[in-house]
Order: structure tokens, then sequence, then C-alpha cells
């Protein structure tokens, strides 16, 4: 399909776009804030000429726009440089291939638990409109948006963890090293992080199902004499996804970065904690290139997530 | 510390007896190998930091760096459960005159990679932190140092450009940076790379590094102390969080800790499942003041300041107990040179602070005074007591300005600043607190505070050998700078280890030792 | 449009979405919750015996009694006293950062749509940019840079929502900008200011004060995040964040400060959302419609 083809390759190239003007951005705000790096490597003892040297070894004593532009040649060279203060000489790219499948992880892990609950409780919600089920499930979705939700973390890890000893209380297993590890002590902050998400999704379906069965066409569907479930099936829940799935994928942003506290809390290296960690002790590099995952990531969902919904949708195509 | 004693026995301070008994004296290579019964694993949780940028004792500055360094590396020399001086890789050492140290080195000492340590990378090692190449903030504890003589390969002499007593402290497996590496190692891999895998005498050595996330050590097999290390594997986590320490611990994930909470610890040493381990440390928090702008360039208004608040509630509330009120920089486990009776201007005496500030130029004004510090921690909370005690007090407007640690110890050393939080840890030394924080020309003096007696003292003290006679000089020195309220000393606070109760041969020492404790570590 | 026609008609409009709103239970449940919220926070704090900052170093994390119902915290301050200062502190700081996230992404999203070409192209990817932007990092990122406080924390809440209201507004008025009365007003030769503000603004309100409610809440959730890290609102001012900071530190010894604390907000939250939801439920014309049925 050349025009499918066409349609991602100018999304992709927009994507690109955006991502060089963020990273120029951060680059120069980054720079603008006070603090430096090699009173973070080197400590408090350092002498005036090791903080010299450090400066000198990492271009740090270079104009902006040329430093700017050294960082740009590695990037484009496909080489994220190396860190600078939270990880000192050790790649960046190397970080990021330890800390991305367990954001990946743990983000996953928690849609799905989010996607579970917010199908039943938003499906049952709908079918039952306006009676108690109804009510409950819709004031829980609430209730689920308003709690902090490394509030939550604490309360999950009070009564759970050191309460009853069922789940570890700090410490994630890498999914790399055991996925059953992983599954075990990720379960905590992954419905932690779920908790808003599924009220999110929740109320996002059970809208969109009332929204979808009063259309002409379930009307029709429904004169027709088709039976209830089939329409459900076909007209109704079908269509309902397109808003839901669009709603998942936002989540994104918040998988990212909106999770630094839990990730802090249960000793989660994830890509936010460190991106922040990487911002307060201004390794430049290191936040460069979170910049550049982050927007490549939160943009690439967006193009998936635009695809899918084609997808859903019979009455669309690219 | 007399200059002709020579500490022929080594002697370690191991809980259990019998690996005791067989360290004792000086062990013999062969039976210094023992075919190990090296096994388990020990996960030793380093709380409240999470970055390691380096495991190069020459180029680390950072606490968790130490922890780590102190598994997997010797220096010449080490602190006792006393905090003496006594050797390490060292077999004796003695001074043979008043500028030469000589030490007689173990024999049979090998590194990691199998090789055998000799006075060449002695030499190597404190030549290499005096290069300027390397860089290396460690470098002031060899400053002093002219020359490293090799006699032979197990003697080594190490000459001063005077009289410098305190090299003693710093050639210490502590926050030294002297720890001994390898000299063919290094400057076959290079420095950056040496950083990333370390090779010293240490009882482990690095197996597994994720950057801000954990660090896995295994057993040195060849390591000199007989029946050490008992545990094949050491994990260490990095929490960034102390509080997730605590909860990693009670949950059952990690069994040692280097920090703790003030706040847990009564708590804590309730729990019969856990031991708590806490002694005054070796630090002195204080409240630095700039002597160069107002309101702090006037010595009335500093002293009715520093009588203004009470150090006793600070310690209570800022440290829930966990901590002794101080009166000078040096700490009490300095013994020999801690002055431990309070100092007529660092208590709390409402009518005398009142009085001073009456004399003062800043009497007739209600004065506003943002004081600098940084952290959602303790740090915080210390000015929080303190700007609260002083206003009520004297009837000033002293306030609260949050920064991160670098911002402010930047404005400090620039002098951008009225007054400020401020605190060192693990200074071995009291040259380190007197000499180079209250002398004229001390390097961490960024205050502006002078007083030609003071600097006399600590020169005289420099030069000083005997300990007893070091001390009182730096008693002196403190005596008139305390009296004119350089800074305003605060508390010393406790350090604490946490670990459960399986843990056994951990001897906790006042500058917040770890990884050093390793080695004799052992699970019951 | 003229303005007295105007008014006149959003008179008979306002008093129906009131009748409506008054049958729709969850929006008067969050009504009535907010405005609990907000009567305690004004003046519940002055009916405390206690002062925020009154420090009691004699009773320091007291588990709740009578005497403090939530306890008190590190420094012996009463901790229910601190929430409802805290509370007001959080909430100003909020709103500020929405408010100003409305004005400006409002004005911004509505020019942009009405002028369109390259103004439009560029301000609508800078917004683009800031939403791809992972908030909460934005958020931290800035407090870096900007350095800690409360105004930056409101600054930061304010460009973490700039986006959302920049282009929900130009979407709306990318709608409106063909409807007839606008398409009158211009051929008047009316000033476009004068459109933006009188023809356009009054009928994109709606779906823009929703956001800006639920916007509150989420923005509560961004301070308490922030200065839960140490880096938003500073002590000793009390903010639902800086409270439940210090309670998470303490959290072993006194687990009230921070459970009680994250309690307050929820239930704070909960009313806000409930009404904003309402409010929707109100202004979405398909909504009331089935909302009749």
């Amino acid at each position: 399909m050349p025009r499918a083809a066409l349609y991602i390759a100018g999304r992709l190239a927009g994507a690109l776009a955006t991502i060089a003007v963020g990273a120029l951005v951060v680059f120069f705000v980054m720079r603008a804030a006070s603090g430096d790096p090699a009173l973070a490597v080197l400590g408090e003892n350092a002498t005036p000429e090791a903080v010299a040297a450090f400066r000198a070894k990492h271009h740090l004593d270079a104009p902006l726009v040329a430093q700017f532009l050294i960082w740009l040649a590695g990037m484009l060279r496909g080489d994220f440089g190396l860190s600078l203060t939270i990880a000192g000489g050790i790649p960046i790219a190397q970080l990021m291939a330890a800390r991305l499948p367990i954001t990946a992880f743990v983000g996953l892990y928690a849609v799905v638990i989010a996607v579970l609950i917010s199908l039943i409780m938003g499906t049952i919600a709908a079918l039952r409109r306006g009676r108690a089920v109804d009510t409950v499930a819709t004031s829980v979705a609430v209730l689920g948006i308003s709690m902090p939700d490394f509030w939550l973390s604490y309360v999950l890890v009070f009564a759970l963890a050191l309460g009853w000893k069922l789940f570890p209380a700090y410490g994630f297993t890498s999914p790399v090293d055991s996925l059953a590890g992983a599954l075990y002590s990720g379960f905590l902050p992954a419905l932690a992080i779920a908790a808003p998400m599924a009220a999110v999704f929740a109320r996002m379906l059970r809208t969109s199902l009332l929204e979808t069965a009063s259309r002409e066409y379930v009307v029709v569907a429904r004169s027709l004499g088709f039976s209830k479930p089939f329409i459900f099936r076909q007209y109704v829940f079908r269509n309902a996804l397109i808003p839901y799935v669009t709603v998942i994928g936002l989540q994104i942003r918040y998988l990212l970065g909106g999770v630094v506290v839990i990730e802090r809390i249960f000793g989660i290296q994830g890509l936010g904690s460190l991106a922040v960690d990487a911002a307060f002790a201004r390794d430049y590099p290191t936040v460069q290139a979170c910049t550049v995952v982050f927007l490549g990531i939160v943009l690439l969902v967006n193009v998936v997530v635009d695809l899918v919904c084609v997808a859903l949708d019979p009455r669309r195509t690219l | 510390m007399s200059g002709k004693r020579d500490f022929a026995i080594h002697r370690r301070t191991v809980l259990g007896a019998a690996a005791a008994a067989a360290a004792a004296g000086v062990a013999p290579p062969w039976l210094a190998r023992p075919a190990s019964a090296a096994a388990g694993t020990l996960r030793a949780g380093i709380t409240g930091y999470n970055v390691i940028n380096t495991l190069d004792p020459g180029k680390h500055s950072l606490i968790p760096e130490s922890y780590l360094i102190w598994a997997m590396f010797n220096s010449l020399l080490k602190f006792n459960a006393r905090m003496e001086v006594v050797p390490d890789l060292a077999e004796s050492f003695a001074a043979k005159d008043s500028t030469t140290l000589s030490f007689k080195l173990r024999k049979g000492v090998k590194f990691h990679d199998g090789s055998e340590m000799t006075a060449d990378d002695v030499k190597f090692t404190i030549e290499r932190l005096l290069d300027p190449a390397l860089a290396s903030s460690n470098k002031g504890k060899v400053s002093e140092v002219k020359e490293v003589r090799v006699v032979d390969p197990h003697t080594v002499e190490i000459v001063t450009k005077q009289a410098f007593a305190p090299l003693m402290a710093f050639l210490t497996n502590a926050r030294t940076g002297t720890q001994i590496v390898p000299r063919k190692v290094v400057q076959a891999v290079g420095n950056d790379a040496f950083g990333k895998q370390p090779v010293g005498t240490g009882a482990y050595k690095l197996k597994a590094w994720k950057p801000g996330e954990s660090v896995t050590l295994a057993a040195h097999e060849g390591y000199f102390v007989a029946g050490q290390p008992s545990m094949a594997t050491i994990e260490v986590p990095l929490i960034a969080e102390e509080s997730s320490g605590v909860t990693a611990l009670k949950g059952g994930q990690i069994d040692l800790t280097s920090t703790a909470p003030f706040a847990d610890i009564p708590t804590l040493e309730q729990d019969k499942t856990l031991k708590v381990l806490k002694q005054p440390g070796m630090n002195c928090r204080f409240i630095a003041v700039n002597h160069r702008k107002p309101p702090f360039d006037d010595v009335h208004f500093r002293r009715a300041v520093s009588m203004a608040f009470d150090r006793n509630a600070m310690v209570k509330v800022v440290l829930f107990g966990e901590g002794v009120p101080a009166h000078g920089l040096i700490p009490p486990s300095l013994a020999y040179a801690y002055e431990g009776k309070a100092r007529a201007t660092s208590v709390f005496n409402a009518e005398r602070a009142k009085a001073e500030l009456a004399k003062s130029k800043y009497a007739k004004e209600k004065i506003n005074v943002p004081i600098l510090t940084w952290g959602s921690s303790w740090w915080k909370r210390i000015i929080e007591v303190f700007a609260l005690q002083v206003n009520q007090t004297l009837g000033t407007n002293f306030t609260v300005e949050v920064n991160e640690a670098n911002t402010v110890y930047a404005r400090q050393k620039s002098g951008d600043f009225q007054g400020s939080v401020w605190g060192w840890l693990g200074l071995v030394d009291p040259d380190e607190y007197v000499g180079e924080v209250l002398s004229t020309k001390g390097w961490r003096n960024f205050y502006g505070y002078s007083n030609p007696k003071v600097d006399a003292l600590a020169e005289q003290g420099r030069a000083e050998l005997d300990m007893a006679k070091r001390g009182a000089l730096y008693k002196q020195a403190e005596d008139i700078a305390i009296e004119e309220a350089a800074v305003l000393p605060c508390f010393t606070s406790n350090i604490h280890n946490l670990m459960t109760i399986k843990v056994q041969g951990f001897t906790q020492l006042p500058y917040s030792n770890f990884g050093d404790q390793f080695a004799s570590i052992k699970m019951g | 449009m003229r303005p007295d026609a105007a008014s006149a008609l959003g008179g008979r409009r306002g008093a129906r979405l009131l009748r409506s709103f008054l049958g729709n239970a969850t929006a008067v449940i969050g009504a009535s919750i907010t405005l609990l919220v907000l009567l305690a926070a004004s003046f519940g704090a002055v009916l405390m015996p206690y002062g925020p900052n009154e420090a009691d170093f004699l009773n320091i994390l007291s588990p709740p009694s009578l005497a403090h119902p939530f306890g008190t915290d590190s420094f012996g301050r009463d901790v229910l006293t601190r929430v409802l200062y805290g509370a007001r502190v959080s909430l100003v700081v909020s709103a500020a950062g929405v408010a100003l996230a409305a004005c400006v992404g409002t004005s911004v999203g509505m020019v942009s749509a009405y002028k369109g070409g390259y103004a439009d192209l560029v301000l609508m990817r800078f917004a683009d940019l800031l939403f791809a932007f992972p908030a909460f990092v934005l958020a931290l990122f800035l407090m870096v840079v900007l350095g800690f406080g409360t105004v930056n924390v409101s600054v930061a809440i304010a460009l973490t929502y700039f986006p959302i209201f920049a282009r929900l507004s130009r979407n709306m008025t990318l709608l409106l900008r063909e409807e007839p009365y606008v398409q009158a007003a211009r051929l008047m030769a009316q000033p476009t200011p004068r459109i933006l503000v009188r023809e356009i603004l009054p009928n994109i309100a709606a779906p823009l004060i929703v956001q800006a409610t639920i916007g509150v809440a989420f923005g509560i959730i961004i301070e308490a995040g922030l200065s839960f890290l140490g880096v938003g609102v500073q002590p000793p001012t009390p903010s639902l964040g800086v409270i439940m900071a210090d309670g998470r530190e303490y959290f072993q010894r006194g687990p009230w400060v921070l459970t009680l604390t994250g309690l307050a907000i929820s239930i704070a939250l909960l009313g806000l959302n409930l009404f904003g939801d309402g409010l929707r439920d109100l202004m979405d014309p398909r909504l009331r419609q089935r909302a009749g049925q």
C-alpha cells in the first residue's frame, strides 16, 4: 500500500523533526541551569586542576554551540556518548539497554492489569447503566484517579508486603534475569501504576460503549433483530474500542515519566528515574539521550495507536 | 603516637573466635590461602546513594565508591576498632626520622590477578596520586610527600617535605584514596578502564556492576588473611532512599545496610530479628557563616546567634536523639583531640545571646538572613530548627533557602552566601578540621575566618608526632575559634548499620565504614 | 450576536443547566465535597487551636488523638492543621498553574486556529513537543532549571497543561470558524480579537472549564509528587506534598502522617473529579440527550 507507506513515512519524518527540536531545546535549557557536573563527580575535595581536567576531557569548556554539534554528530553516528556523572564513563547506550526492558516490562505489566480491570469494570458499568453496580464501579474509577499513586504504593507496601508478607517490599528483578521473578517482584508497583490508568480506561470504555450503543447503525442492527450479544460484540464493542485504544496510547507518557516516584519507592531502575537522576547530577549527555528516547517512544506509540485505530474502524483507511 | 613505636603484631578485630585465632599474629603466606570455605551470598545494601562512577581508589570521591573500594583494596595501614592506626598491607612501620616513615610490607600478598604486591606498587600508587595527569580528588592526602623510596621489594620509605603527622591517617584504608593499586595492571589498561575493572588486594573482587543498580563482588581466594573471606558472593544493591533500605531489610530483601534513618532507630532497636549498630560518627555538622558579609562579619552577632539555639533540642528534633551536641568541629571519635566539655559560646543562653546582640552593629534592625540548605532530609531540618530557635530568641528573621547540595557548595566556595548548613564526613585527622577549615589558608575555609593564633597552633599540630601533645594543640585552637564563633557547630550524628541477626563479624568504625568489614563477615 | 441577546440566552441556558445539574447525582456529590474542601481549606485552619508551624518538640510524631486528630509530625506540629493550610497552598499553586495554562494555551490555540499559516504550524509543533514529553519528567527538568520553590511549581504545572488547552481550543475554534455567526461577524469587519473573545470564546468555554476542573485535580497530584521528591514547595510552608514527604521520611515510626494526608488528598480530589465529570456530562450535548432518555 503506497499510500500507507507514504503516510507512515510522513509521520516518521515529522517525529524526527520533533525529536531534533526537542533535543535542541533540552540541551540549551539544561545548560542554563546552574550546577557543575565536575563537582558531582569529583566531590568536595576536588582541586581546581582536577575540575579543569574533567571539563576539558568532556568538552564542557567548549562553546555551547560547538558542544551541541559534537553531540549531534555523535547521535548521527548512532553514538549516545558516555555518561558524565551518574555512571561516569559508561556508554549511555549500555545504560539504556539495561533500563529499557525494565521500563517496557513494568509499563506493559501495568497496562495489562489496567486493561483487565477496566474491561471488566467498564463493560459491566455500561451494561448495567444507572444501577448500583454502575455507581460503585464509576465511583471506584473516580477514586482511582484521585489517589496519588505514590501514596497508594506506600499503602500497598504497608499492607501486602510488610503486613501480610505476600510480596517483596522492595527490589525488582529485571525480566532479563528472571521472568517469574519480574512478575512477582513487579506486581505491587505495577498495581500502583495500574490503578489510576485502570480508572481512566474504565471511564473511557463506559462512556464510549454508551455512546456507541446509541449510534444509528446499532439501532438499525437492533431493529433487524440481531441477537443482543452479537450486536454488542460486533458493533458496539468493536467501535467503542477506538477511543479506548487511543487513551491507552496516551498513557505512554505517564509510564515513561510519571512513575518516577514509584520507581524510587520500589527500587525499579526505569528510564524515568535515569532521566531525573541525570538531570539532578547534570549528566548532560544522559539527559539528552533520555530526551531523544522518550520523544522517540512517545511518537512511535502515537503512530502505532493510529494504525490500530484504523484497523479497528471499518470505515477508515489510510 | 610515639614515633618509634613498632607494630609487629597484626590484630584484626574479628568476632568469630576461630577466625580471630587463625588470623592472629603474622600468618605465613601458605596458611593465608586455605582451601577456601567461602560459600553463600550476603546482600549488603548501600542505602542513601545510587551513584558509583569509578572504583579506582585514586580517582574516587563519592561515599558509596569508598564503601566498595574498601572491600576490594587494602592500604598500608588501617584503623582498628579504637581508631588507632595499625598495619594492614604493611607488616610493621616506624618513623625513621621526623620526615621519613619506613614500612615493612607483608610477604605473599596477592592482587586479584594473582600477581604479588611489592614496594614498587606502593611507590606507583602514591606517585600516581601526585601525577597531575590523574587529576585526583585525593591528591591533597599525599601532597606533603616529597619522595617514595623502594629499599627492597618489601621495604618502602615515604619522605615528606616537613614533619607531617596526618600522613599516617592518610595511608589507611579509609576515605583516603591511598589504597594500593597494581602498577602493571593500571599501566596496561589505563586509568579509565581500571576504574571499571579494579584489581586490588582486598578480600573481594569485582564480579558484576550494573550502573545505578547494583554491584556484585566475589571472594578473592588468594586473600592474605587466613580463613577470610567467608562469603562466596556479596551483592550490593544501590538503594537511593534510606527509608526503602529499611523496608528492604524488614521485608527480607537485604541482610545489611550502610545507613539508617534516625527516626526509625528506636523502633528498629525493638525488633528482635534485627541488630542495630550505632555510635557517634566521624562527622561535624555546623552552620557556616560568611565573615566577609553582614551580619556575620560582626563577632558579637555571631556569638549571639551561636548562643541563641539549643543544640540539645536540635539533636532531639533533627536526629531523634541519635547524636551528641558539638562544641567544636573535631568529633568524639578522634578522642585525643576531642574537647568533650561545652564551650561558653556554644551553649544555649538566651540572656547572654541578647546581651551580645545588643553589643553588635545589628542590634537595632530586624535582620533578614537566608540560610542555605538542601535536600528533603534532615539537612533541611537542621536549618528549620536553627532558624526557628534563633528567631524566637533574638527576634531576627532567619529563613530557610533550599537549593541542591552542589549549588550550596558552589555558593559557599564563591562566597555568595550569608549562612549555610555544612558538614564534613569521614575526615580522619584533626588537621583536616582545624588546619583546613579554621586556619586562614585552609582550603576548606570558605568563610574568611582568620586568626594568626589558630594558624600557628594548626602549624604546630601538623608537625607534632606525639598524639597527646597534638591533641592539646588542636583543642587550644578550637577554644579560640569557637569563642569567636568562627563557625557554629551543631552536633555529631550517630552512624548506623542495620543487619539481620544472622550477620556476624561486622565491626562498625566511626568513619562509617562498610566494605572493609566484608572480609570478616559471616552468616550465622 | 449582540451582547444583550447573548446574555439573555445565556441566562435561560444557565437556568436549564442548573436544573439538570441538580438532577445529576455525581455532579451534586462532587460539588458538595468540593465546596466542603474549599470551606475547610479557607476557614478550617483558623478554627484550629494550632498554627501550621507551631512546633512542639515534646510531642514529636505522636499518634492520632482527640487533641491531634491526624497526630503530630516530626516537629510535633499538628498534622490536621497543616493539612488544612497545605490544602490551601496546594490548591492555589495548582489553580494558578492551570489558570496560567488555560489563559495562555487558549489564547494561543484560538489565535493559531483562526489565523492559520506558519504561526499555527510553529505554535502547534511547540505544543506537540511539550505534549510528547512525559509530564512529570518535564516538570522535574523545569524544577532543576528554574530552581525549587512554590512559584516554579505553578510554572511547571502550567507548562504541562499548556499544550492540552492549546490543542483543545484550537480544534474547537477550527470547527467554529466556519459557523454562520462567526462568518457574519467577520463580514461585518469586526476586529479579530473582538470576534475571538465575543463570538468564539463563550462557545468553547464549557469543555475548557471541565478540563480546568480536572486539571486542578491533577495539578495537585503533580505538586504533591514534586514536593514529595523535595523539589517543590519548600518548608516550612506546608503543602500537601511537603506534608507527605515529611510523612514518608518518618513512615516507619509515624505512618499516620502519610496515610491520613494521602486519604485527605484522595477525598478532596474525588470531589473535584466527580464535579468535573458531572459538568462534562451536562455540557456534552449527546450525553445530555441520553441522560434525558
